[in-house]
């Protein structure tokens, strides 16, 4: 006797509805990717916040387009003495200060114009007189580029390591668990510092790898290794689980090597796991980035970042709040999206799993 | 929508909408009034003062009158640690005066300028109970050689201490003292128009013959002065208590020495300006060291604008420019970046607490004569540029991390990069700043420097700052490693001239164009600070000196 379908997620991708959807169509199979999309394309949630994340890629994107055309102005270009004009009136873009007329006077430069100056300073000028909207935009290629390169880079790392980890086992196994517990012992933060104020100096010089010091790959790198156990750990388990399943055992038995068991067996196995991971450490590492860039430990000044944005914005806090909240609001709104997102892809991909960055 | 996809959404934009409800509250929260509770009892003018809190910054090198080559560090030991000179606790041009601490008089100086004789006054001791002897003097100048003192340089011409340096063992031949008489002798290569400055600086300031060759800031040495180091943790506290053996002291007749009106000083050593004016203002601290954010400015003058003092030390900012590396060894490029910069926009950087100038001296100095050889003016800068062939070039800025500096920084990287090169900033950690730019094998291009200076006379500004035969492979002060024959060759004559007459002091202006015109730096402004103090102070007590700046010593209560 059929059971009564109770309320739960997995009801909509029942084969039983699938075969009413299809009105009596043969009953095709269905991979575990399509039976992903399926739920994910459900989740309007979901993608209303990749929505909005694709919305700030693309923002950030044509940056220049906005700089040349709109505000006239490349992030890095300093107008301290410039001026502009606002409603007819010329305005100071950094007002002069110090000790007039007897008064201790606040230098101060321009607020938010919106588009009263016809499109130049529409969040403002830092003390430079560089218009924030468009180091704001250029800010963002830069915080996007080190979250996205440097997951990139963690995730493929830590996804080499996890498999040689939970194949081989034995010593091999031993050692990069090591290599995983070394790096959980230190506070991310502490370590990112570390590596980055001490990178800052003479650049990494490894061999092929080489960035000197002030290029923006210094803190990606940083990013991604201080990351790497915090993806590799949990993916180890996974293949340690997956090494004594029968078709693995049967692989073998056919005669496969290991590098074809690991990559076309085990891989494919763990790749909704890898891909949740990803999206989940982006948001994460977007995040780390404007920490560390706060802190003086990332990417070095003039190129903008987010979180470089938000350090020179506290020095304006009182009288130009908006410097410091717009990047701030840009990685919340940008995680958030990101995070809401992966969230859906975690319940599409495994409603089951419980993949989270924790540390 | 499923169950969870609602709960997924919900949480959302409860999460966004609590966001922007703790910014709205730390934007438009408006803070409580200042407690401004007194931090001691006691009051009244000159009246004693039980616990000074001051409010300081990380900038402090050591706590060792050896080693400490900053004005946070001497700020706090001038009145710790004395030297056989000193200067008067003074405001104002008079506190350039230079009068004897630890020596009975000022010293004999021999006709031909080599011999300077001084005797120690009787009956001194160290805050340890340590009588003070005349060869405490030759063991605390010797031991600047052993810990590698950045002061080492000032004693270079003192006779017997090349070789000391080179040994460091047996004693620098042209120092002889004599404990029973309290005599001290010194002879020099040759005459020093400075040298009397010298002996009032911290290096010269008397130690036990015991205190060890080594930093000793976590563990204070002994002092002579009216007040003595308690304790020291670096980046986080210092405390300084008054001197047991001070009134003993005084009683020698150390009569230019105030006795000082705190009990005891408590430095809060703080990473943040705004947080350091915020507790000073709240009465947390009585004493803001740190500059405060340019744009609370305006809140201090109109909230608080009798707590504050205006002030303009004898500084220059400016920008080195290492003439033995590319491009900056061609004197055109050095021009170039002198004609490109906007003083008037650094200014601004600086909150306009700054006045441009293009001179090596500051306008304090009698020698001081403005001259106007670089205008802005950007298009000849990108001639000169085009004329040296070196469009296109990268070049790393240096700087460190603290207060409005790396401002200047960037502004400069703009400028390089209107001029064709490919430039980018460096900003390091400001404790490892000075001495990274010092080491020649960093080859720093260009960056910020700044000079306060040690002593008010000329020759610690070209002697110390450009003058080639004084470049080191470490700790170097010349940024720019500038070595000029003709300039070098000028400030070795006038060392030699003891008294600072009009004509010397005219010689002196003419070398600070001498030495622009061949753009050894791109000097921009003579910055301006503010002492911020909270409401119980009274500031007709403040004394602001020349070289050491606001006397901690000297304050009181309303």
């Amino acid at each position: 006797m059929a059971q009564p379908a109770t309320e739960t997620e997995f009801t909509l991708d029942t084969a039983a509805e699938l075969a009413a959807e299809e009105s009596g169509a043969v009953i095709r199979g269905r991979s575990p990717w399509y039976l992903a999309w399926r739920r994910l394309r459900r989740n309007f949630v979901a993608f209303a916040f990749l929505g909005l994340f694709v919305l700030i890629v693309v923002a950030c994107i044509l940056a220049p387009l906005y700089a040349h055309h709109v505000a006239h102005s490349g992030p890095s270009n300093e107008h301290v003495l410039d001026t502009i004009t606002v409603h007819g009136t010329k305005v100071d873009v950094v007002s002069k200060g110090g000790v007039l007329g007897g008064k201790l006077v606040a230098s101060t430069p321009v607020g938010p114009q919106w588009f009263a100056a016809g499109g130049k300073y529409v969040l403002g000028a830092d003390q430079l007189g560089r218009d924030i909207a468009v180091r704001l935009l250029y800010g963002g290629r830069t915080s996007l580029f080190v979250g996205i390169v440097s997951s990139l880079i963690c995730v493929v790392a830590a996804t080499i390591l996890a498999l040689l980890a939970g194949f081989y086992g034995g010593w091999l196994d031993f050692v990069i668990t090591r290599f995983f517990d070394l790096f959980y012992a230190f506070p991310v933060i502490l370590l990112g510092i570390a590596l980055g104020a001490a990178l800052a100096i003479n650049g990494i010089h490894l061999g092929p790898i080489r960035a000197n010091s002030g290029n923006i790959m210094i803190p990606t790198l940083v990013i991604s290794y201080v990351l790497i156990p915090y993806v590799g750990r949990p993916l180890r388990g996974q293949v340690l689980s997956l090494r004594q399943k029968e078709f693995i055992e049967a692989a073998v038995a056919q005669g496969a090597g290991p590098l074809r068991i690991m990559f076309t067996e085990l891989l494919p196995n763990v790749a909704s796991s890898i891909l949740v991971f990803f999206t989940l450490i982006v948001a994460n590492n977007i995040v780390l980035e404007a920490a560390l860039s706060f802190l003086g430990a990332g990417v070095q000044p003039p190129t903008p970042s987010w979180g470089t944005l938000i350090s020179d914005g506290q020095g304006l806090i009182v009288t130009r709040p908006w410097f410091a909240i717009m990047p701030g609001l840009a990685i919340v709104l940008t995680v958030l999206a990101l995070n809401v997102f992966g969230d859906g892809l975690r319940d599409a991909l495994d409603p089951r799993a419980k993949v989270k960055i924790e540390h | 929508m499923t169950r969870s996809q609602r709960w997924t959404w919900l949480l959302s934009v409860g999460a966004l909408i609590a966001g922007f409800a703790l910014l709205g509250a730390a934007c438009g929260g408006k803070s409580k009034s200042a407690s401004n509770k007194p931090s001691s009892s006691g009051g009244g003018k000159n009246q004693p003062f039980a616990n000074f809190r001051i409010a300081y910054d990380t900038g402090t090198d050591y706590l060792d009158p050896g080693l400490s080559y900053t004005v946070e560090g001497w700020s706090i030991m001038w009145n710790v640690y004395l030297p056989l000179l000193g200067y008067k606790h003074v405001n104002g041009p008079d506190g350039a005066t230079i009068v004897p601490y630890l020596a009975k008089a000022m010293p004999k100086i021999s006709s031909d300028g080599k011999t300077y004789t001084l005797t120690l006054r009787k009956g001194l001791k160290y805050s340890d109970g340590t009588p003070v002897k005349a060869s405490d003097f030759r063991a605390t100048i010797e031991r600047d050689y052993k810990v590698d003192s950045p002061g080492v340089g000032f004693f270079s011409n003192v006779v017997g201490a090349d070789a000391f340096s080179k040994t460091k063992k047996g004693h620098i031949t042209g120092i002889t003292t004599n404990d029973k008489t309290g005599q001290i002798t010194i002879k020099l290569t040759q005459p020093q128009g400075d040298f009397q400055n010298i002996l009032a600086t911290e290096f010269a300031a008397l130690l036990p013959p015991a205190t060890p060759a080594k930093d000793q800031s976590p563990h204070p040495a002994a002092a002579t002065g009216p007040y003595m180091i308690q304790s020291y943790k670096a980046n986080k506290l210092a405390v300084v208590v008054r001197n047991p053996q001070w009134k003993s002291n005084k009683a020698t007749g150390i009569s230019e020495v105030p006795n000082g009106n705190p009990d005891k000083m408590t430095i809060d050593i703080l990473g943040d300006p705004g947080v350091a004016l915020t507790r000073t203002l709240k009465g947390q601290d009585d004493y803001d060291f740190q500059q405060p954010p340019p744009d609370r400015l305006g809140t201090l003058q109109s909230k608080y604008s009798n707590q504050t003092k205006v002030y303009t030390p004898a500084n220059t900012y400016y920008f080195f420019m290492n003439n033995r590396v590319k491009p900056f060894d061609d004197v055109r490029v050095r021009q170039a970046v002198n004609y490109a910069i906007n003083r008037q926009a650094l200014v601004r950087v600086y909150g306009g607490l700054a006045n441009p100038t293009e001179n090596v001296l500051p306008p304090t100095y009698p020698q001081y004569k403005k001259h106007n050889l670089y205008p802005y003016n950007l298009a000849k800068a990108k001639k000169l540029i085009a004329a040296a062939g070196v469009k296109g070039m990268s070049i790393t800025v240096w700087n460190h991390d603290r207060g409005q500096d790396p401002k200047a920084t960037e502004y400069l990287t703009s400028v390089l990069n209107s001029l064709g090169f490919k430039a980018k900033d460096k900003i390091i950690n400001s404790s490892v700043y000075w001495t990274t730019i010092g080491n020649q094998t960093t080859k720093a291009q260009i960056g910020f420097a700044d000079w306060f200076q040690d002593y008010p006379h000329p020759l610690d500004w070209f002697d110390v700052l450009l003058n080639g035969t004084r470049i080191t492979p470490t700790h170097n002060n010349n940024y720019s490693n500038f070595d000029d024959k003709a300039v070098n060759a000028k400030i070795a004559s006038l060392k030699k001239q003891t008294n600072l007459s009009s004509s010397v002091n005219a010689q002196w202006a003419a070398l600070d164009k001498q030495a622009m015109q061949q753009a050894a730096w791109a000097p921009f402004i003579n910055r301006q600070f503010v002492d911020t103090f909270n409401s119980d102070i009274d500031l007709g007590c403040y004394v602001n000196h020349v070289l050491y700046q606001f006397d901690f010593a000297t304050i009181c209560h309303k």
